[in-house]
């Protein structure tokens, strides 16, 4: 195999990579949001359902949730899992950020002083407008470095989807070494990987900037 | 009457901070609140802005019931709907400013007033921008809060709370955070808005200002009036043997 082809069957693992990448933030962020807000709900029930969620995905690896993702429906249920794969993986990611960034977004809410609430009940704010106009954006801007790190590690958790035999950069880098008995796929992928990782956290550096007009 | 609040009770998990309270506030009237640490000088203003709820009595607002106690002797609230109109008589100036880090001095006093009220965005900058002239800050608009000094930010805190028009403003320690040299200019444009007949109630600890200010001057003391009239009497000649006590820790 020669090095272009590697590249270019290594670079097309990369688009799946960052395919599984962006698919898990765009579910995990609004939904971790979510869960942080039902952990404060008014029914116990639903507390109590959300903190063990919490705590499941929390106390399980990854690999394992991503397996459980993938062969639950047939093993459990009978299904076919055919073209399942994919879906699987999304899940699996989805709801394991999702539990990270609602403790983050908690973390966060629980940082706003109680006073803000207060000046916002007196000048007659809803409920609703309360959290989206006041509490919110000042959660953003405190949670951003923990949001950060939570984010590079997904990047570097992408590569668990080799668990699923799924053909993003990581499972490419290690059928093609061994297929090739060479070293240059897993150093490619490195490279790519620290790549990613670099745009991530420029990215992630300009939008803390741009909220640094405050304090 | 602006504001009639009676026979206010209120217990903090069986601790009796408010005990049969009974004070009106007409319009046009200062109220200064004076008393020691403790005696429920804060859970008074923030039971009459509806931040806690009471236990027992009646709140009412310009001779409108807001809450009462019913014959099982429990405090009920108008519906939630009319509580916003309750709410939109008062405004209330914190002891801490609160005032919301992200938003411009600007936008601190019109984001109510447009999303809130529902007045439009020019009249309410407008309006805005006279208060902060008012208040001696016109030039700190675009500012953010974090770039103000404490009496900066505390008159912002009061052009806010004025923006939105109400019949009554309360005042918790409205100096108390801030340096000595800083107390000065904040206690300036209270004793402006009292010139110009705005009703208000204000806890201090500030006794000069209380006795050249208010109209009345209410003393509590565990939850209770101990004393209340006109500042001349109630800080040179008081009848109570405790209002004596504390006031001679302020003499020098
Ligand atoms: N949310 C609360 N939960 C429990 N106890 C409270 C609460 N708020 C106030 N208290 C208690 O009620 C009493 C009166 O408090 P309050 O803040 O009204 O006093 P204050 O007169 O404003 O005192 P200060 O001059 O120190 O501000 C205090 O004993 C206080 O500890
Ligand atoms: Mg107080």
């Amino acid at each position: 195999m020669s090095l272009s082809t590697m590249l270019s069957t290594m670079a097309a693992g990369m688009l799946r990579t960052c395919g599984i990448f962006i698919l898990t933030l765009a579910g995990s962020l609004p939904l971790g949001m979510i869960v942080a807000l039902l952990r404060k709900s008014h029914f116990p029930v639903v507390r109590l359902l959300t903190r063990a969620y919490i705590s499941v995905i929390r106390g399980t690896p990854l690999m394992l949730q991503l397996l459980v993702w993938y062969f639950g429906p047939y093993y459990l249920f009978g299904l076919s899992i055919r073209g399942w794969r994919f879906p699987a993986l999304i899940i699996g990611f989805v709801l394991n950020y999702a539990a990270y960034f609602a403790e983050i977004y908690r973390g966060g809410i629980e940082s706003i002083p109680v006073g803000q609430y207060e000046a916002c009940e007196v000048l007659g704010y809803s409920k609703s407008q309360t959290f989206m106009r006041i509490i919110l954006p000042q959660v953003i801007k405190r949670i951003m470095p923990s949001v950060t790190n939570e984010v590079i590690t997904l990047v570097k958790d992408t590569s668990l989807a080799f668990t699923l035999a799924y053909q993003e950069v990581f499972s490419l880098a290690k059928q093609i070494s061994a297929s090739q008995t060479s070293f240059t796929p897993f150093v490619i992928a490195g490279v790519f990987y620290f790549l990613a990782n670099y745009v991530v956290a420029f990215v992630m550096e300009r939008i803390e900037k741009a909220l640094d007009y405050y304090r | 009457m602006i504001i009639e609040m009676k026979n206010i009770q209120k217990q903090f998990g069986g601790l009796e901070v408010l005990r049969d309270i009974s004070f009106g506030v007409d319009n046009g009237e200062v109220v200064s609140i004076i008393g020691p640490s403790g005696s429920g000088k804060s859970t008074l203003l923030r039971c009459a802005t509806f931040l806690e709820t009471i236990d027992g009595g009646e709140i009412l607002y310009m001779g409108e019931k807001a809450a009462h106690t019913d014959e099982s002797g429990k405090a009920v609230y108008v519906h939630h709907k009319d509580l916003r109109r309750f709410r939109s008589y008062c405004g209330l100036v914190f002891q801490q400013f609160n005032l919301f880090p992200h938003y411009s001095v600007l936008k601190n006093l019109t984001d109510a007033p447009i999303e809130v009220q529902h007045r439009s965005r020019e009249e309410a900058e407008e309006s805005a921008m006279e208060l902060l002239r008012k208040m001696g800050i016109a030039d700190k608009a675009k500012a953010y809060p974090y770039q103000l000094s404490g009496g900066q930010q505390q008159r912002v805190a009061i052009a806010r709370a004025l923006a939105m028009k109400p019949q009554i403003l309360f005042f918790d320690e409205p100096t108390s955070a801030l340096d000595p040299e800083l107390t000065g200019e904040v206690l300036k444009v209270i004793r402006q808005l009292a010139d110009e007949k705005m009703t208000m109630v204000v806890v201090t600890h500030e006794m000069p200002f209380a006795k050249a200010v208010s109209n009345r001057v209410i003393f509590m003391d565990g939850g209770v009036i101990v004393e209340q009239g006109d500042p001349r009497d109630v800080f040179d000649d008081p009848k109570e043997e405790r209002t004596k006590q504390f006031l001679r820790v302020f003499e020098r």
